[in-house]
């Protein structure tokens, strides 16, 4: 009747797509950044997020040809071995990318909430949650982080705002300190963050008004490059670029800082991380749903259970890798930094190419017929 | 196999005594009819049934009346021209179908030569009549309540809704209890489909007895097992007439005082009959009181075991000193305490309920205050934990819809045990467990979580309606239930003036 059409809003796609973007990258990058660039991480943010536009701009041109599935279209354009290939690319990008974030999510939940847990059960409960919410469709999935996001968003910048009376402002000095170079590498860095944005192109056919889902797209970009410009220049107010580049994860230890008014609460630390949690969550949970997707698509599987249970147990085998050797979360960022964002560039370019000269050939046939 | 009705009157009342052979409360009287009181009829019906003490008032005593000044040659043909015009009488053509018809309460008659039986009504089966409703009180607004009888709580719909629109749609479930089940709605507001789909679902099952409306519900529930119901429950007809004025259809079974009204959200269990009626400010404010309620009765003793047994780091210290002072002497883990204390109350609350009236709220003072005062002192528990658990029973009753409620309650059990063994981050899992699961949930399919969740489906003008009850003005459009084109609730004819 209404629901249970495996159709979700423009709403829903945009703040799926916010959550996974956010998560991740307001984590880790002022981190990064801020021991590469200092102040001029800044620059390296909008740098990124020119770098998201250009893959926007691409993913668009992608979606203007898509009539059915992602895959379909693939198929259609660049052949179907090269469209298998292409598509194994990404089932390889999104499992790795779940496995990543479920190491990510585990050890946050690890250190701020279960010291003494055990990694191999939090991560087994992410994992079964994931293929619970994977397993009733995208509606269901959709709908979780459409109610969560005010609940994340409201208190993330009610805390925001309460910090800014720890900023020093001469702690955002000296700008144009660093090299270019640099910024350069932390504009690639952001923008690696900002590959999930790609699930737009499996999403189409799960959209409702479908032709306007790359606007989500850039509204995603552009809010969580303002989100996680705000951020950075508090952070870099709090703590300076030296403190902020030894700490891991700053900005939850900027959370346990801040004090709220009437003082019922002394850390709000513990509170916080549920924003965090709930945004990698959202992320690992992509990763999961659009491996699932892809393989089922790949093997032709009538439901979804066994390519559930392939990606799940994947993600969980990646998962303990990056936990058992933290080499492998360096081989990881090498493989983000010259495999899947070139490759992503070379996909994204050669399937629109390849679309337009088939239609050619297709035309021309056609008036050879005639 | 049926047995036709022949106009041979001995042999209609001798298919008639076998199939009610043993039945002491049905009377069958053989009465003479006619100028000379030479034709025989046959009266059949429930004893108390149909009124025995004014039986020349009632239609029966009328008919008999009547056919006792008329020949005998012209009762048949009399019998036969009048009958539409015999109170509401109906005729059947065997013995079955008329057997049934005098089981619904009305009395039977039958008469040599005619090869029919009539079905004439009387008082019916005996029942409560109208009464205040006991549960879903309010503070303003009309407290009447459904009753047992299925005609009286359609009229009470009827009542509020005085239009032709309105629509009783009349179904039979129970193989052996042969129950009466009226889908009542307003023909030009609800969606199609919705009617389909609940008649396509009271049609998949054969039961041989639906005494009550909660058999109805859970047989045709979707999702089984969920402890969320996808059925809204109400024992008020303006509640049930609101939901019909929404689109919605609300479904009634004979001998039950609770109507059934899909489709249900979480936000419709939330409302309150008394919203609408009460100014807006006041309204919002007991609407997200009673949307925290919802929260807290699952989540409080819960979030009490992962602040006091994991992160203790959040409370101020005069405030950590002060709960591990109570806590001194205790000899059990907060845990135990706090499952103790619910498992107390759950067993106070099914005493009080199972209790005739007076005692039950006796039940209630013993427990909460003489029970819960020496289990204090006798150091079983602490203070902090008789409070954590009188909040959260407080949150439960907070809850407008006790079906919801029990959801929360049965949820809080879950919810103690994630945040007694891994904190925090057992809160979490089981909120986003709850989340996944309730966004997944539809009733008739609308989602559980609408209008938080799909309100680009009605423009999203549902959001008004939810935290914040907003004035009446802006509610100028039905919820999403409605059928498309036939939204438009409010028309204001001086807008933009004042008044």
């Amino acid at each position: 009747m209404f629901a249970d059409n495996w159709k979700i809003s423009l709403r829903q796609v945009r703040r799926l797509l916010i959550l996974d973007i956010f998560g991740l990258s307001s984590l880790q990058l002022p981190g990064l950044l801020s021991s590469m660039t200092g102040a001029d991480g800044l620059f390296s943010l909008l740098l990124g997020m020119a770098g998201g536009g250009l893959m926007l701009w691409l993913i668009q041109k992608n979606i203007q040809n898509i009539e059915g599935s992602y895959y379909q279209y693939m198929k259609d354009a660049v052949g179907q071995l090269a469209g298998d290939i292409f598509m194994m690319f990404y089932y390889l990008y999104f499992i790795t990318l779940s496995g990543f974030v479920l190491y990510q999510a585990a050890v946050l939940a690890l250190t701020w909430l279960l010291p003494e847990g055990s990694y191999v059960w939090v991560s087994i409960l992410l994992l079964f949650l994931a293929g619970y919410g994977t397993i009733r469709g995208i509606e269901g999935r959709a709908r979780v982080y459409e109610i969560i996001f005010w609940f994340l968003g409201i208190p993330l910048l009610v805390m925001l705002v309460l910090s800014l009376a720890e900023v020093h402002a001469d702690y955002w000095a000296p700008v144009f300190y660093s090299s270019g170079l640099d910024i350069l590498k932390g504009g690639v860095d952001y923008w690696i963050f900002l590959l999930p944005l790609t699930a737009i192109l499996f999403l189409k056919p799960f959209c409702k008004k479908s032709e306007k889902i790359a606007s989500c797209g850039r509204a995603a970009l552009f809010s969580v490059t303002i989100l996680n410009a705000a951020i950075y220049l508090i952070l870099l107010g709090v703590f300076g670029t030296n403190t902020m580049g030894v700490l891991k994860r700053p900005i939850i230890t900027l959370m346990s800082m801040v004090n709220l008014p009437g003082g019922f609460f002394t850390r709000q630390d513990v509170i916080m991380v549920s924003v965090w949690f709930f945004a990698l969550f959202a992320l690992m949970h992509t990763g999961v749903f659009q491996s699932t997707l892809i393989l089922k698509e790949l093997f032709h599987e009538s439901g979804s259970r066994i390519s559930m249970c392939i990606s799940l147990a994947l993600a969980f085998v990646a998962g303990m890798g990056f936990f058992a050797n933290s080499f492998l979360a360096e081989v990881y960022g090498i493989y983000q930094k010259w495999i899947v964002l070139p490759g992503m560039a070379v996909i994204l370019l050669a399937a629109p190419f390849a679309h337009r000269a088939r239609l050619r050939v297709k035309r021309e046939k056609g008036g050879e017929e005639k | 196999m049926s047995v036709q009705i022949v106009p041979d009157l001995k042999e209609n009342m001798n298919q008639f005594e076998m199939l009610f052979s043993d039945c002491a409360d049905i009377k069958k009287r053989k009465i003479k009819v006619g100028q000379k009181l030479e034709r025989e009829c046959f009266i059949a019906y429930i004893e108390v049934a149909i009124s025995n003490v004014d039986w020349k008032d009632s239609a029966v005593g009328k008919l008999l009346q009547t056919l006792r000044e008329l020949p005998e040659e012209e009762l048949v043909s009399y019998v036969e021209k009048n009958v539409d015009d015999i109170s509401d009488s109906q005729p059947f053509e065997t013995i079955e179908d008329a057997a049934q018809g005098m089981l619904t309460g009305d009395a039977l008659f039958f008469l040599d030569g005619y090869a029919k039986a009539l079905k004439i009504p009387d008082k019916g089966y005996p029942g409560r009549g109208v009464y205040e409703t006991e549960s879903e009180k309010v503070i303003r607004g009309s407290n009447e309540g459904f009753s047992e009888s299925i005609k009286l709580n359609t009229a009470l719909i009827r009542k509020r809704l005085r239009s032709p629109h309105v629509k009783v749609k009349e179904s039979f479930a129970g193989r052996r209890t042969n129950t009466n089940v009226d889908l009542v709605y307003m023909k030009d507001l609800i969606h199609p489909g919705m009617l389909e789909e609940i008649e396509k679902r009271l049609g998949e099952f054969e039961i041989d007895g639906a005494l009550d409306s909660g058999i109805i519900e859970q047989l045709t529930e979707k999702r089984k097992y969920s402890p969320f119901p996808q059925f809204q429950t109400t024992q008020r007809p303006d509640r049930a007439a609101m939901a019909v004025l929404e689109g919605r259809i609300v479904l009634l079974s004979d001998n039950s005082p609770v109507a059934l009204i899909l489709p249900a959200t979480y936000n419709t269990f939330i409302q309150t009959s008394d919203d609408y009626y009460s100014r807006w400010e006041i309204a919002s404010f007991t609407r997200m009181l009673r949307y925290l309620a919802s929260f807290l009765a699952m989540t409080f003793p819960g979030l009490y075991l992962a602040m006091a047994n994991f992160h203790t780091q959040i409370l101020p210290t005069d405030l950590l000193l002060s709960l591990a002072a109570a806590r001194q002497g205790v000899p059990f883990p907060a845990a135990v305490e706090i499952v103790l204390m619910e498992v107390a109350f759950e067993l106070l609350r099914e005493a009080g309920v199972r209790l005739p009236g007076a005692n039950g709220n006796t039940i209630g003072i013993v427990g909460g205050l003489i029970i819960g005062q020496a289990a204090v002192d006798a150091n079983i528990v602490s203070p902090i934990v008789v409070i954590v658990v009188a909040l959260t029973a407080l949150c439960s009753f907070a809850v407008p819809n006790e079906e919801f409620a029990t959801a929360f309650r049965i949820l809080k059990f879950a919810f103690i045990f994630l945040c007694g063994s891994m904190g925090f981050f057992g809160f979490l899992i089981g909120m986003l467990g709850i989340l996944i699961h309730l966004s997944h949930l539809e009733s008739f399919g609308i989602p559980y979580l609408s209008p938080f969740v799909g309100a680009d489906l009605n423009g999203y003008r549902d959001e008004r309606d939810t935290f914040l009850r907003l004035p009446l003005d802006f509610l100028k459009k039905r919820p999403i239930y409605t059928r498309d084109g036939a939204r438009t609730r409010l028309k204001l004819k001086h807008q933009g003036k004042d008044q």
